[in-house]
């Protein structure tokens, strides 16, 4: 883009030159003529000089210029408005690319963001999962170690019971098992003698209460 | 010389009971039986001449103390007489309350009441429980005091002694 602008601005710069050149130098050829006739009086090459001025400079070369000037001026405008547009349609396609890319670079960025702050939520929930699993692991031993306290103490508690009971125990059990296998005959001797012995304090409670 | 045995005084009467008569309720049955049998008799002497009246048949107990006391039941004179020694006996004869574990039965009912009459009061009439839970013997109840001739009283009594039994046992283990 500089470039060309370059180039055009010296371009013109260069035609302007030529033009200048050519100018002068056929203004030149024609100098030593006029040189002969008035060389001696000042005032009179100072008159000559604008007369030529006049001459060359007159009013076609004047519109002449005008009109080439307007042409050329025309022709740059012309060109730096392609230029522009040609400039404006690369910068437009530039900044397609430019906003395509940068666009895309944002959001890969913000996605990447987003699936950073989803893999630190992520962690962090891991984290979370891990501490409470560890913490309920924890508890679950405390509580095993409290049941098993609680078991063996009740142990403990009921074989004391057991042996503090155990007369009762082997008593119940006598009784339950064998009391039903006795048959009341087989018992008769044993009732008998009982009544024997206490045959005196039944008889005075029936004399007695009577 | 050997001595008297200790029973109690029985009433001024020669009569027995049967052993199988061994409840108040079978005195109960006795003495409404026999008011049974009065009836028929009287309603036998008021309807003489006309058409014959049955005689109530007679239970085994009625039979059995009939048999045993000597009695006919025909005469007014043996009816009266057992009577009065049947109200004699729901009045004054005493009473024991024996629980069995079981359900005894009439044979040993038979020997206990033979016992008894024999060596306690000659008259006296049994009224039989049930405690399942006292394993073996049985528990009595006289007029004012209670007998326990349990298995599980002996084995209360006997506590100290099976805990001294099992003690070394059980501090082995």
């Amino acid at each position: 883009m500089t470039i060309w602008w370059l180039a055009l601005i010296l371009a013109t710069i260069g035609s302007a030159g030529i033009a200048f050149i050519w100018l002068a130098v056929r203004l030149g050829r024609n100098a030593p003529a006029a040189k002969l006739g008035s060389k001696n009086p000042a005032g009179t090459i100072e008159s000559a000089a604008k007369e030529d001025v006049d001459r060359i400079f007159n009013n076609e070369f004047r519109e002449e210029l005008r009109n080439r000037g307007r042409l050329h001026f025309e022709k740059i405008i012309g060109e730096n408005a392609m230029f522009l547009q040609q400039d404006l349609r690369l910068t437009m396609s530039q900044l397609n690319e430019f906003m395509k890319d940068e666009i895309t670079n944002k959001l890969k960025e913000e996605f990447g963001k987003y699936e950073e702050s989803i893999d630190d939520a992520k962690q962090l929930a891991i984290d979370s999962i891990q501490k409470t699993n560890v913490a309920i692991d924890e508890q679950r031993h405390v509580l095993s170690d409290q049941v098993q306290q609680e078991i063996l103490a009740e142990k403990q508690q009921l074989m004391k019971r057991f042996e503090d009971n155990m007369a009762d125990i082997v008593n119940h059990y006598v009784l339950a098992a064998v009391g039903s296998q006795i048959d009341l005959t087989d018992q008769l001797d044993y009732i008998l003698s009982e009544m024997e012995t206490n045959k005196k304090a039944i008889i005075e409670d029936i004399l007695s209460g009577a | 010389m050997a001595p008297e045995p200790e029973t109690a005084k029985p009433a001024k009467t020669a009569m027995k009971l049967p052993v199988l008569v061994s409840s108040p309720v079978d005195v109960g049955r006795l003495v409404r039986e026999l008011q049974v049998i009065d009836e028929s008799m009287l309603q036998l002497k008021l309807r003489k001449g006309t058409a014959a009246v049955r005689l109530p048949k007679t239970s085994q107990l009625m039979d059995q103390t009939a048999q045993l006391n000597k009695l006919n039941l025909l005469h007014v004179a043996d009816r009266k007489q057992l009577q009065t020694f049947l109200e004699t006996v729901v009045a004054k004869a005493p009473v024991l309350h024996i629980s069995f574990s079981a359900d005894p039965s009439v044979p040993f009912i038979e020997k206990l009441i033979t016992w008894l009459r024999r060596e306690i009061h000659p008259q006296i009439l049994l009224t039989i429980g049930l405690q399942p839970n006292t394993g073996a013997g049985c528990m009595v109840r006289s007029t004012n005091h209670y007998f326990d001739f349990t298995l599980r009283k002996k084995f209360a009594d006997n506590h100290q002694l099976l805990l001294d039994k099992l003690a070394p046992k059980a501090g082995k283990t």
